[in-house]
């Protein structure tokens, strides 16, 4: 798929469409004003719909495609992001961290015992810093019971 | 102007006791380290001391010097991730990021930190003299500011923000339009209807900004990294030649830094506007008035001038925020809303007549934001080399560490794996609309501002039940509309007309 301005703008038109198709059922039972909830969000609808309509129109300025074998590279990020934001709480920060920040490290250019040790001493790190030091309570996870 | 004095020398009376200094001290330093977590702004660092002050038994004035000590603190410390690593630690500095990030890629990023520490000073000194001038006066004209007038002024800030947008305000619309939708999501609080939350109790109190601004800055910017590295850029951004500005670069900027300054303040004494308004209307009013003048101005892509306007804007409508809520019991932001109810837990209940009432707390509390700023300032420019020191941190290194901060930061507000997901989401959605050339700075600033605009909205059209035309009845109102009009169709004829007579130029 070629990414230029007519898919921004096609883009556009759909989450007009989804605002304004979720937006014109939304009414207050009984309301003791002019304007209900729903009047600002289609107004903001039609505003995503003008603007989308022009660009679909006018069209041009592609994106600039990526290096060959970025995209796998891109969606295997993305992918540890997401085991990262499952893991957060479940496994618990230091853990997760540890583990993903080594993945991570790996996609730009660590070895694996550099990666290794600087996740494992950054989740550590972070975990005094952020839980013991400035109150951000942090999940222990599956070392609940060790710490 | 002797009375001026009076009520300063009483001011640093009770700002220069031991213990109010020591206070001053410690908190501009939490301050500034709450301001670098990008997720915990100066809200948050506030809130977090309330509780401890009220508890530690600290008389009034001591336990407000704290509290004010800290959010200066964080309103410098909100910069140095925006700088640095392209994540704004707090709404207010979303703008640094502009041309700072720039800088630091050019190896300049001692040099962005430290000039932004010196326009945050000026920013925050002018409004200091501002207050002490001032105070009783303007209180009276941001009285005049109803809900019409609020609702006008926020569609100017978009407009002058679009405008910034140079080639394509089209986009510049359509992101602000779509971030203004992403602050509907939730509890409508008029009619307590939910609003596209489709059943998912994680939505009912909305996206919170911080999820939208680590998604959309910290994980897209992570992925074009990604990107870059692959298609051989370096990731990380050059170690700093030099570590200070020089005279050349701080007579280039203080033109700016005083216009940023002056804007900043008036938006400031409105309450509501706030620092994020302020710091983004000085920098499109910064682009546009240099971009008249100088052809070799070059706003986004790392000019000084755009980094030092929106600086000393921020802290100085964060310092003139302290006008209404002093003055009038209003606070000026989510901010200064805060330390108004740490006030009534000491009932102390500001308003017209708490200038009169408790002149000792008042200046002394005036004093101490000035003795506060230069702590900072003395403060930040040694901390200048540790910050950059971040800069040799290879990128293996660097980017699982701005993850952790990023996920601690959204984690800290609800301590929900949903929020971690949808910062995800946003991101991959955030680093695609980049690729576009979508600029993030209006998506953001209608997340912050959108509930704001739509009650102002709402409230004004209740007035006169239903009639749009108290949007344009008052003189401020036609003079804001005025000006947003000016702002959109200035560039545009101007562009109409360079290409006319470029066109002109080159006919035989």
């Amino acid at each position: 798929m070629v990414l230029n301005d007519r898919t921004l703008g096609v883009a556009a038109l759909l989450l007009s469409a989804f605002l304004a198709w979720f937006g014109h059922g939304l009414e207050a039972a009984f309301t003791y004003e002019p304007v209900g909830p729903r009047a600002f969000p289609l107004l903001l609808a039609t505003v995503i719909g003008l603007c989308g309509l022009r660009l679909v129109v006018k069209g041009g300025n592609p994106a600039a495609p990526n290096p060959p074998g970025a995209n796998s590279r891109i969606a295997l990020m993305v992918a540890l992001l997401l085991v990262y934001a499952g893991l957060f709480q479940w496994a618990g920060f230091v853990l997760a961290t540890a583990v993903v920040s080594a993945c991570v490290g790996r996609l730009f250019g660590g070895s694996w015992l550099q990666c290794g040790i600087g996740g494992t001493s950054l989740s550590v790190l972070f975990y005094v810093l952020f839980d013991r030091l400035l109150d951000v309570v942090l999940p222990l996870g599956w070392l609940e019971g060790l710490l | 102007m002797s009375a001026m004095l009076d009520n300063l020398s009483l001011g640093f009376g009770v700002a220069f006791s031991g213990t109010n200094l020591l206070v001053a001290l410690i908190g501009s330093f939490f301050g500034t380290i709450v301001g670098v977590l990008p997720g915990l702004g100066p809200t948050n660092g506030v809130a977090m001391l309330v509780p401890i002050a009220f508890a530690m038994g600290l008389p009034p004035d001591t336990a407000l010097i704290l509290l004010a000590a800290v959010y200066v603190g964080a309103e410098y410390g909100g910069r140095i991730t925006s700088i640095l690593i392209n994540v704004p630690g707090e709404a207010a500095a979303v703008m640094t990021t502009l041309d700072g990030y720039p800088l630091a890629r050019q190896g300049l990023g001692s040099v962005a930190l430290s000039l932004s520490a010196w326009s945050s000073f000026v920013g925050s000194l002018i409004a200091i003299v501002g207050i002490a001038a001032f105070a009783p006066f303007l209180a009276q004209w941001a009285l005049a500011f109803g809900p019409a007038e609020y609702f006008v002024l926020m569609v100017f800030a978009f407009c002058a923000l679009t405008s910034l947008l140079g080639e394509q305000p089209i986009k510049g619309v359509l992101a602000a339009a779509i971030g203004l939708s992403i602050a509907t999501i939730g509890v409508d609080a008029n009619s307590g209807v939910y609003r596209y939350t489709f059943d998912i109790p994680h939505l009912a109190d909305g996206l919170d900004f911080v999820v939208v601004v680590i998604g959309l800055f910290a994980v897209a910017e992570m992925l074009q990294m990604l990107e870059n590295k692959l298609s051989g850029q370096s990731v990380e951004v050059p170690p700093s030649q030099r570590k200070l500005f020089n005279l050349r670069e701080l007579r280039l900027t203080s033109g700016s830094t005083i216009r940023g300054s002056l804007l900043g303040f008036v938006m400031g004494v409105l309450p509501g506007a706030g620092a994020s308004v302020a710091s983004a209307v000085a920098y499109a009013n910064e682009k546009r008035y240099i971009e008249d003048k100088d052809p070799d101005a070059k706003f986004g892509q790392g000019d000084m001038r755009g980094l030092a306007a929106p600086e000393a804007a921020n802290n100085s409508a964060a310092t003139g925020s302290f006008i209404p809520m002093l003055t009038l019991g209003i606070p000026g932001s989510g901010t200064t809303a805060v330390m108004m109810g740490a006030l009534t837990l000491y009932n102390i209940t500001p308003g017209p007549v708490l200038f009169e009432q408790q002149p000792a707390l008042v200046w002394g509390l005036i004093a101490s934001l000035l003795i506060a700023n230069m702590m900072l300032l003395v403060m930040n420019i040694p901390m200048v080399r540790v910050f950059a020191s971040m800069l040799s941190i290879p990128g293996w290194l660097l980017v699982p560490g701005i993850l952790a901060i990023s996920f601690i930061g959204v984690y800290a507000i609800s301590a929900t794996t949903f929020d971690l997901m949808a910062v995800v989401a946003i991101g991959v959605i955030g680093y695609l609309l980049r690729k576009l050339q979508m600029p993030m700075a209006p998506m953001v600033l209608g997340v912050v501002l959108g509930t704001m605009m739509e009650q102002n909205l709402r409230r004004a059209l209740s007035i006169t039940n239903g009639d749009v035309t108290i949007l344009w009845a008052s003189t401020v109102c036609t003079i804001l509309w005025v000006l947003a009009a000016a702002v959109v169709l200035g560039p545009m004829g101007y562009r109409q007309l360079a290409k006319r007579r470029r066109a002109q130029e080159t006919a035989p």
